[in-house]
């Protein structure tokens, strides 16, 4: 084991993710002095792109992103897994999938850039129900914006299509036109049904934007975008690199050391792949490393000062764990050819069912048809049925054109009881424990399920479907988060509005862990936008004092 | 060493020795397939064999008289007179290399074709369950392989699979758009509720998880 004290800098940031990177990218660009440690290699979008194309299984998201010993991830979202291991009555309801890498988890994601509404920070007061955020919606929207920008994201004009947060600027780019599926199916629920559909809005460009081209529609955002037409967190690392700031692959961070009063962060410890140790000390100290790995790295430094983990005097670290659990149903449309699969994934939703007062008894949820290219499972189907030559191939045109996928993301709570622990038998290469989590769905969650699938029954029907196949149970939407939560009181939160831990004064988490709730969308602008209101903090902090 | 990788610049790591053998571990070989196959078939044919490179050796005798039979039958299953006699071979290589007894029942679905005089994909599907249930599982395979590009469970061919030629007046393959951007606000073909009819028995159909 070596030993190395050389590394310093104003910030030390542990995760190359969104957060970390864009964090980086903001306080070296202020002239501040950035270190950045990622468990996971460096790596290439075109590495992706191969695999994606050499797997069988191709809507295995994680499938084209084999992980390394020294920094295992989710293998897929089976249970039991050889990574993350679920358990409790909803254990594969919460098999979460995540990537450690450089750039982290928006290697695979749909782009969706969801703004939370009002009322989503402010759930306890409003429903009585969860929790309310440290922060609103208010103090939140410059550092939306800020992210939208720095992300791209494409989405509709609000005064034609109000999408429920009060936005200052537009998009910075118009949004994307759906497909002519999407189309379709925004007629249908027009003119046959109470809702609506309105235009995803998504980090995605239509029009060439931070040197990235305009989306071709490859129909691939999950698991790899091919051309780098969607925003991920590798664009914030290239510019933040770009700038100064260091980035440092294979550096698994294992302990946060304290001074003797335990109030501030001294420095991080972390293994290269070799298990040789390496010191880095700092100013400020921020963990972006996912909810998961964020909450697990905090249980992991426990020591005599801190028996039960860092910043953890509330004992809510690694609690409060939330998702957007799915309900999700597949059937053959028995209306005009619609050719799912034509353009981006996802670009088309049903928000009615975001907010309301029914808020106080059942979560809320937003609806996709998932635009996703379905010859292969209608080959697969239509196989299975039994077809072959000229016959098979009639089948699987019409399958192909006909096929709908509907999902869901249905809003959790926040349970103390759903925790993650580190396993006591499970260990990766470097000795370190595997995470686990106990999970049981709210009450609150399952009647928001329930409804859900009662709106999809209503849509199969008004669409003439036939071959329901519902996804078994409950499935997970890889959308962790409140595993270091955040709130005013230190007894029961972790960290305050500023995502500052209440126990160490430079220590701050930037994370969907400090998510008081989970709302609805995708969570990612959110943790964007969050961490850009960390870098805000500490450029106040440091620059002037 | 920490020192070391601080001070080079991010193009010289990803170039060294630890991160080329990683790139290497992160990708999956789809060519150790391909290039298996279509070295059984350059043997096959007389040829001279496609280099061994990095590629496990060809799991198929240096001639083997049941290639020309797959691709016999799998003429008569797609209904189809030409096929790709090299991704035939690499789809037959991976299919005997995963399951053994696929050639017995390759051969079995030749005689049969030939001892009936059997033409369409249906004739000889049916023939085939009635004969002997274990040929329906080949059937399905050969079907998976020609359509999916899939054989022993890894993929032979993705872009030019048959799923994708007969999809192809409305619908890319993933990652191969080629219609510029907003070419999916576009009317694509209507399809007509097809009329023929299963020539197999059902069989259980399972979605892979993920």
């Amino acid at each position: 084991m070596s030993s190395d004290q050389n590394l310093s800098a104003d910030v030390v940031i542990v995760g190359s993710g969104v957060a970390g990177s864009s964090i980086a990218n903001e306080l070296v660009r202020a002239g501040i002095s950035v270190i950045v440690l990622e468990a996971g290699p460096r790596v290439d979008r075109q590495h992706f792109v191969e695999n994606f194309r050499n797997l069988e299984n191709k809507p295995s998201y994680q499938g084209p992103f084999p992980s390394t010993p020294w920094a295992p991830h989710p293998p897929n979202q089976q249970s039991p897994n050889k990574y993350l291991h679920t358990t409790g009555p909803d254990a594969e309801a919460y098999q979460q999938a995540y990537l450690r890498l450089m750039g982290g988890t928006t290697w695979h994601w749909a782009g969706c850039a969801w703004r939370y509404l009002p009322s989503d920070f402010e759930l306890k007061t409003r429903y009585g129900q969860g929790r309310d955020w440290a922060l609103t919606y208010d103090d939140l929207e410059p550092f939306y914006y800020q992210a939208e920008v720095m992300m791209g994201v494409c989405g509709p004009d609000p005064s034609v299509e109000d999408l429920g947060s009060p936005r200052k600027q537009p998009y910075p780019m118009e949004a994307l036109p759906l497909s002519y599926a999407g189309e379709e199916f925004r007629k249908l629920i027009t003119e046959k049904t109470p809702w609506r559909i309105v235009h995803e809005p998504q980090a995605r460009n239509t029009r060439p934007y931070d040197g990235r081209p305009t989306c071709e529609g490859h129909n691939n955002c999950m698991p790899i975008c091919p051309i780098g037409a969607m925003y991920n967190g590798s664009y914030s690392v290239y510019h933040a690199e770009a700038a100064g700031a260091t980035f440092i692959p294979n550096a698994v961070v294992y302990k946060i050391e304290r001074d003797a009063a335990n109030k501030k962060v001294t420095a991080v410890h972390y293994y290269d792949p070799d298990k040789g140790s390496h010191r880095v000390s700092g100013k400020y100290f921020v963990i972006a490393a996912h909810c998961i790995e964020t909450a697990k790295l905090m249980l992991l430094s426990a020591d005599e000062q801190s028996p039960d983990g860092v910043a953890n005097s509330s004992g809510q670290v690694g609690r409060n764990m939330m998702d957007h659990t799915g309900v999700q149903v597949t059937f053959i449309s028995g209306d005009k050819a619609l050719w799912p699969g034509r353009g981006p994934l996802e670009t088309n939703v049903i928000d009615n069912f975001r907010d309301g007062d029914w808020r106080n008894e059942r979560g809320a949820y937003l609806v996709h048809m998932v635009d996703d290219n379905q010859v292969d499972f209608a080959t697969q189907l239509a196989i299975s049925k039994g077809y072959v030559g000229r016959e098979l191939e009639e089948q699987i045109r019409y399958l192909a054109s006909h096929t709908v996928r509907l999902f869901s993301h249905n809003e959790a709570l926040p349970d103390p009881e759903n925790r993650l622990t580190l396993s006591k038998t499970e260990k990766d290469a470097l000795g370190i424990p595997h995470p686990q989590v106990y999970y049981k769905l709210p009450q609150y969650t399952v009647r928001s399920c329930d409804h859900t699938r009662s709106v999809f029954k209503q849509l199969i029907h008004l669409m003439h479907g036939t071959d329901e196949e519902w996804t078994p149970g409950y499935f997970p939407q890889d959308h962790p988060s409140g595993s270091t939560i955040m709130g005013v009181d230190p007894k029961d939160s972790v960290v305050d509005g500023h995502c500052r831990t209440h126990d160490h004064e430079n220590l701050f988490i930037a994370s969907s862990s400090v998510f008081s709730t989970v709302g609805t969308g995708n969570i990612t602008l959110t943790v964007a936008a969050i961490a850009l209101r960390v870098a805000d903090t500490l450029k106040k902090e440091l620059l002037h004092g | 060493m920490t020192q070391e990788r601080r001070s080079l610049f991010a193009g010289s790591w990803r170039a060294s020795p630890n991160a080329i053998k990683l790139n290497q571990s992160m990708r999956l070989m789809r060519r150790d397939v391909l290039l298996s196959g279509i070295g059984a078939l350059a043997a096959w044919g007389g040829a001279n064999a496609a280099p061994a490179l990095d590629t496990v050796p060809p799991p198929v005798p240096a001639v083997d008289p049941g290639l020309a039979r797959f691709m016999d039958i799998s003429h008569c299953l797609t209904d189809r007179t030409e096929l790709d006699s090299a991704v035939g071979a690499a789809l037959y290589a991976g299919m005997v290399q995963a399951t053994p007894e696929r050639r017995a029942h390759i051969s079995a679905l030749y005689d049969l074709k030939a001892k009936h005089r059997l033409v369409t994909a249906a004739e000889l599907a049916k023939a085939a369950e009635k004969a002997d249930k274990a040929l329906k599982d080949a059937i399905h395979d050969i079907m998976i392989g020609w359509y999916r590009g899939v054989a022993g469970g890894k993929v032979v061919v993705y872009r030019t699979a048959l799923m994708f030629d007969i999809t192809k007046d409305a619908i890319y393959p993933k990652t191969y758009a080629a219609g510029g951007p907003f070419y999916w606000t576009s009317k694509p073909p209507e399809v007509a509720r097809p009329t023929g009819l299963p020539a197999l028995s059902p069989s259980p159909f399972v979605v892979e998880p993920t």
